[in-house]
């Protein structure tokens, strides 16, 4: 393992950097950084990986539309990110860098258990759910953990389908988008994605910045969308079965260019037009003479580099009437911008055919615009049986789950 | 002693965006004397060959570093029974307590030799060692200070990374070491060894 790594990550430095045959040797700039303009210091932020303590969560802070409010769910789970529930109600919590997925359960006074089920995984931030078995994407491994709500407190080995679903490697991807969301299709799919290799560059479109769709077995991949630069938020429309997903913009082109999309998928293998355009913006570099109304349109803009990752329809019926079948999505929060934007969730309002008509900010104050520092940063949401909202909290390892009274 | 630890934490936590720093330096003081300082020195500045000084280190890093070591991501054997099981706490606390104390190099830090000097230094600019660790090269958030770190410790870590035996968090140290020589290692270690 260690020696394919190497080789792979010396086959990628080799094509990323034919500069590394002159002397000095060059290394590739930190994907990341690539395009970052000289005397910039903006660069990601780092992640908070330990415990906080339920008193420094900022639930207080979190401002909702009249009639909603907002408490802490489950709190102690660094680096919580996305989530899928189990028939049982138990809802796991996938990471990134800590490599741990967790297990929430409900005591029967109301207050939550958290317990990890599996842990030392690369970015395992790709759950599905299908049956009793959890999926669990980690970059290209694919693990299924059969019947685990049963066994939370000895979690038996998963059953392994890498090599069914081939995904690329984090090495394959030069380090950049590697990580996976993954959502279960009203046909019983699997749908990911996969993310472009790099910032911005040229690169093989069928092969990375698409969404893809597998049996869960693994076999039958099928590209669904082609052009998207990066999918961490996807979810199909419960009436029209549509797949409709979030999706980053480039970096280093500009505080307010490109916007973040949302993006609705009309038709299988449609093209989103990455890495020529953004709707009718053309990429300064890599536009390449396209005609950007020959790609797919985005359903919204979403602001610039504010980072929309989880969405989900809302299907529940506790919120009011208008809110039935719209789209709740986080926005994580920008980094590459000299003022934050982002770290909220949205709705996207809906009209009867599917076009966006309005977006809501629904969930705020979790950025402090004055002093330019964010309390917390909002990953995924989830819709529970109950109708409640649940909104996972990175930076704080927190779950809010917001509820609505008349 | 107690105040100025104190202080400088809060300075560092004053710089993270939204990360409170939990760490109690004065509680770190009292673990790091039972348990880390035989290797890594009571100040902090390791005086054992191929064990780093942690003195004036980034406490994102040696936070985010414990948890890999204790989570089985990133694996050294010699550190395994000392985070096994070690609270967030303990961690955080640690890593406060190291990042008060004023970095510096080791006792044993050997004399400079001026052509390696210049080879290591010819290299930070093509490897862009100064994009994460700041041109200062003392680091910043979960990037560590190599400034004035000991030398064999810096040339074996480099060699893992380009050897594929340590991948960080992510692998952009695999991709800025992939393709040196072990003699450009040298001579970047020590460079950053000799540097304050």
């Amino acid at each position: 393992m260690s020696m394919r790594r190497f080789l792979l990550g010396v086959a990628t430095a080799l094509i990323a950097g034919p500069a590394l045959a002159q002397q000095p040797a060059q290394a590739p700039v930190p994907g990341w950084a690539v395009g970052r303009p000289e005397g910039s210091t903006l660069a990601p932020h780092a992640p908070r990986l330990t415990v906080t303590p339920l008193s420094e969560v900022p639930v207080a802070a979190i401002r909702l539309p009249q009639g909603f409010q907002a408490e802490v769910f489950a709190h102690g789970i660094p680096g919580a990110r996305t989530m899928a529930e189990g028939p049982n109600g138990t809802i796991f919590v996938g990471t990134r860098v800590i490599g741990r997925v967790y297990a929430v359960t409900r005591n029967p006074d109301g207050t939550t258990r958290v317990r990890t089920v599996a842990q030392g995984l690369t970015q395992p931030n790709g759950l599905v759910m299908i049956g009793n078995s959890l999926y669990v994407l980690a970059v290209n491994r694919v693990l299924r953990y059969d019947n685990i709500e049963a066994n939370l407190d000895s979690v038996p080995a998963p059953v392994e389908l890498t090599a069914a679903f081939g995904l690329p490697t984090e090495q394959e991807h030069g380090g950049n988008h590697h990580w996976k969301f993954a959502t279960l299709g009203p046909d019983g799919r699997i749908y990911t994605n996969v993310g472009v290799k790099c910032n911005i560059c040229e690169f093989d479109r069928d092969q990375f910045a698409l969404l893809v769709s597998f049996n869960p077995d693994g076999s039958g991949r099928r590209i669904e969308a082609r052009g998207v630069r990066n999918s961490v938020g996807m979810a199909h429309h419960p009436v029209t079965r549509e797949l409709w997903a979030t999706n980053h913009g480039r970096d280093w082109a500009g505080n307010d260019t490109p916007n973040d999309t949302l993006i609705r998928v009309r038709r299988s293998g449609e093209d989103h037009g990455f890495p020529f355009c953004v709707g009718d913006w053309r990429d300064p570099q890599y536009n390449a003479g396209r005609n950007c109304s020959e790609f797919a349109q985005p359903a919204a803009l979403l602001g610039p580099h504010t980072a929309a990752l989880g969405m989900r329809f809302y299907t529940g019926t506790m919120f009011p009437e208008q809110y039935r079948n719209q789209i709740f999505l986080a926005r994580r929060g920008s980094w590459n911008r000299e003022r934050l934007s982002g770290y909220d969730v949205l709705v996207a309002h809906l009209d009867a055919q599917g076009n966006v008509t309005r977006l809501e900010e629904f969930m705020t104050g979790l950025r402090d615009d004055a002093n330019q520092k964010f309390l917390d940063r909002p990953v995924d949401v989830h819709v529970m049986r109950d109708g409640s909202l649940l909104v996972s909290g990175e930076q704080m390892g927190a779950i809010y789950r917001i509820t609505y009274r008349r | 002693m107690r105040l100025r630890s104190l202080v400088a934490a809060a300075v560092l936590a004053a710089a993270l965006p939204g990360t409170a720093m939990g760490g109690d330096p004065a509680r770190g003081a009292a673990l790091a004397a039972e348990r880390c300082a035989a290797c890594h020195g009571a100040d902090g500045r390791s005086a054992m060959p191929d064990i780093p000084s942690l003195a004036g280190q980034q406490p994102g890093f040696t936070t985010l570093q414990m948890i890999l070591m204790r989570e089985g991501i990133r694996r050294v054997p010699a550190m395994q029974p000392f985070v096994e099981g070690m609270p967030d706490q303990d961690i955080e606390d640690l890593a406060a307590w190291f990042a008060s104390l004023p970095p510096g190099p080791p006792q044993d830090r050997r004399p400079r030799d001026a052509a390696l000097l210049a080879a290591g230094e010819a290299l930070i600019g093509p490897r862009n060692c100064a994009v994460c660790h700041l041109p200062s090269l003392a680091g910043r958030e979960q990037m560590p200070r190599i400034a004035g770190q000991r030398e064999e410790f810096l040339a074996r870590t480099m060699a893992e990374y380009r050897d594929g035996r340590r991948i960080g968090a992510d692998p952009q140290m695999n991709g800025a070491v992939a393709g040196l020589s072990d003699a450009e290692i040298a001579a970047l270690a020590h460079y950053l060894a000799q540097r304050d």
